[in-house]
């Protein structure tokens, strides 16, 4: 063990010495976390103006004005009423809408009618989500008022007499379609921004140390440092051992200052701070493993970059490091449960918005070290070899 | 021999897939005896050392280290210190940084690694640079340092592997001068060389490797006993040096001819009075001499005598 740590203290000991030791280990992470939080930032809190061209001024453009200002939509959508559309159109592509609704003269007498009139929507590419949003507003008063007419149609049909219509209306339209889809967060907080990414970008450099660390270790056998480790009294399992200690040792700091760092300057939740610890471990003994596997894998330095860059790409891509992961696909999901930073990502997720502790990282940490059980067995077959001389 | 042995090896046999690199090759060294094992690259001096140090086990045969069983025996490795070809130590750490690591592999105590590591750099003329990296070290000052790890552990049987190519005059003459060092204090040295000047000047006793065998065995006077009256000619010529041997080789008189680095090697009987059909021979073959040396016999012209072909090829 004594050589194991001799080994791992002289390998940080030149880490540190390497100044992009630093830049790749806290300052990138931390740099990056805070400018995807800031280039993220609209999606965490969205709001737009909504132009509402009323030309119709009847009861049912009324019953929509009013929607509009409802407590559900006031907090997504500043209404403000215009004259015409070219009006909107104008100050839509001056940027001062982000979208408009133009509701059509004579749409609420034609309610009645068999060939009711259309909503409008006006939209532009520089507020893609505002117009989706609009849309989806409009859909969904389309589809009550569509409710009520039905309504009022079956109870016609049934024999009511067509003199008590407009009471009829009345009823019909204070009833509501009972399924709605209402947008809540998962758990008792809502994610924010930098506590996604700062343990997104924080895992992604933490990758990176199977890239260095697999190409110190063939720099040593070039340098024929393997060769005078073994001709020592040293047992192959030692020189593992020592390169091994200095990953987790050299990850721990960078993830733990990482954490520190954004969680003061950006205000980023990474939850209660042992179950995160303990995930963050379970994460980098993982990253351990796969510098074995690397180096195990790999014949040359040139081969060890380029199988770790595969590694490091492919992990940071199927985790979610770069993007929410929540919004992906669903075989997007999946796969990222295949992957270690995937479920480290997810665990850092619930502990930010459900809280809780290590009841919350159960699945997360079970998911981590069953990957990293298929790693290491597959390491320790291979590993080996290399450090024969 | 008065002295005990330090390092025995009995018939070590290594292949690498169908190439044999190393075949029935013993040898034995004593304590304060400096061993040469002199051969040309590919010959298998290094897999032997390699083998002896335990960096690859043999395929058959035994080592001994100071009495004890050395393959598989992580413990015997103790007692050897290892000087590789070329310098294994770390540019980005200073000389003390390097040394301590090294000690360090050896379980060496905090004390006794103090005490060690400024030993060795007294001892290699480098304390006054004992802070300094070693990426701004000189090649002679990297070769010497690199002896400097080798020793570190006290070692009973020290073993340098080709411990001055690309060294400047003057540091290879600090290592020399300090090898010589090593044997008066008692220490086994095995020294393998393709210089045959540092082989006759350092080595108590030499070994001659070729193909993976050891094809001769003695001290310098033993080994060029066994030339007779021969003597070692070198002609300077320029051209197909290869045929230029076979036109030597049909002089009457000479034993062995080998083209060499701008020269022809040549072993031959009286070689004084057969030098001026020599040249008359380079002549019609339409080569001209620019030098010529006759010597008395020496290990250069031992190895040629018993492989046919010069060293340095």
């Amino acid at each position: 063990m004594r050589t194991a740590l001799a080994i791992a203290r002289k390998d940080l000991r030149q880490r540190i010495r390497d100044r992009s030791a630093l830049v790749v280990g806290v300052i990138a992470p931390v740099v990056i976390a805070g400018l995807m939080s800031f280039a993220f930032k609209g999606v965490e809190n969205f709001t737009y103006t909504l132009g509402v061209v009323n030309l119709d001024h009847g009861a049912v453009s009324a019953g929509l004005v009013q929607a509009l200002e409802t407590p559900q939509l006031r907090h997504v959508v500043t209404v403000r009423p215009l004259p015409s559309a070219a009006v909107a159109r104008s100050e839509l592509r001056a940027g001062k809408l982000g979208a408009a609704l133009v509701v059509p003269a004579g749409f609420s007498a034609s309610v009645a009618t068999s060939r009711p009139e259309s909503l409008l929507t006006l939209s532009s590419d520089q507020f893609a989500i505002a117009g989706q949003v609009t849309k989806s507003i409009a859909a969904s008063f389309v589809a009550q008022l569509n409710a009520d007419r039905l309504s009022v149609a079956t109870a016609l049909a049934a024999g009511a007499p067509p003199s008590e219509l407009s009471s009829l209306a009345g009823l019909a339209s204070r009833l509501r379609i009972p399924l709605q889809s209402v947008e809540r967060p998962l758990g008792a907080h809502q994610l924010k921004v930098i506590s996604y990414y700062s343990p997104g970008m924080a895992i992604f450099f933490l990758l990176f140390t199977i890239s260095y660390a697999a190409r110190s270790f063939f720099v040593d056998r070039s340098q024929g440092m393997i060769e005078r480790m073994r001709a020592a009294p040293v047992r192959p399992a030692e020189i593992l051992l020592g390169k091994a200690l200095s990953v987790f040792a050299y990850g721990s700091v960078s993830l733990l200052t990482i954490g520190v760092v954004t969680s003061l300057a950006f205000g980023a939740d990474w939850g209660a701070p042992l179950p995160a610890i303990v995930i963050g471990l379970a994460l980098i003994l993982a990253v351990v493993f796969l510098t074995a596997l690397v180096i195990g894998l790999s014949r040359t330095q040139r081969q060890a970059e380029g199988i770790a860059s595969i590694v490091v790409f492919g992990l940071a891509l199927l985790g979610g490091n770069f993007f929410f992961i929540s919004s992906a696909p669903s075989v997007m999901k999946h796969l990222a449960l295949l992957t270690p930073n995937g479920w480290a990502l997810r665990a850092f997720t619930d502990l930010a918005t459900i809280g809780g502790g290590f009841g919350t990282v159960v699945e997360p940490l079970v998911g981590i070290l069953v990957f990293t059980a298929v790693v290491a067995t597959a390491a320790l077959l291979l590993a080996p070899r290399a450090v024969r001389v | 021999m008065g002295a005990s042995l330090v390092l025995e090896c009995e018939h070590l046999a290594k292949r690498f897939g169908e190439r044999v690199a190393v075949e029935d090759v013993g040898f034995s060294i004593a304590e304060g005896e400096i061993y040469g094992l002199l051969g040309p690259n590919g010959a298998g001096k290094t897999t032997t050392m390699k083998m002896v140090c335990g960096l690859l086990t043999p395929d058959a045969g035994s080592i001994s280290i100071a009495g004890r069983q050395a393959i598989g025996n992580l413990d015997v490795k103790a007692l050897v210190g290892y000087v590789p070809q070329d310098v294994a130590l770390y540019p980005d750490l200073t000389a003390k940084e390097n040394l301590e690591f090294v000690g360090r592999l050896y379980k060496l105590d905090r004390r006794t690694l103090a005490e060690r590591v400024n030993e060795a750099l007294e001892l290699t003329d480098l304390a006054d640079r004992r802070d300094d990296r070693l990426d701004s070290y000189s090649g002679g000052m990297k070769r010497r340092l690199n002896i400097a790890a080798g020793l570190l552990n006290h070692p009973r049987l020290l073993i340098l592997d080709e411990p001055t190519v690309g060294v400047d005059p003057q540091s290879r003459h600090a290592i020399l001068e300090r090898v010589q060092a090593f044997g008066r204090e008692g220490l086994a040295v095995v020294y393998t060389t393709h210089y045959m000047e540092e082989a006759e000047r350092v080595c108590d006793r030499v070994g001659i490797i070729d193909h993976g065998r050891l094809i001769a065995e003695g001290t310098r006077r033993e080994l060029v006993a066994g030339l007779g009256q021969q003597d070692s000619i070198e002609l300077g010529a320029s051209g197909d040096l290869e045929r230029l041997a076979q036109i030597c080789l049909a002089v009457p008189g000479v034993v062995k001819a080998a083209a060499a680095d701008h020269s022809v090697r040549l072993v031959a009987n009286d070689g004084r009075s057969i030098l001026p059909a020599l040249i008359e021979a380079a002549d019609a073959g339409g080569f001209a001499v620019t030098s010529v040396d006759v010597a008395e016999p020496n290990l250069e012209a031992v190895f040629l005598h018993l492989t046919g072909t010069a060293l340095r090829e």
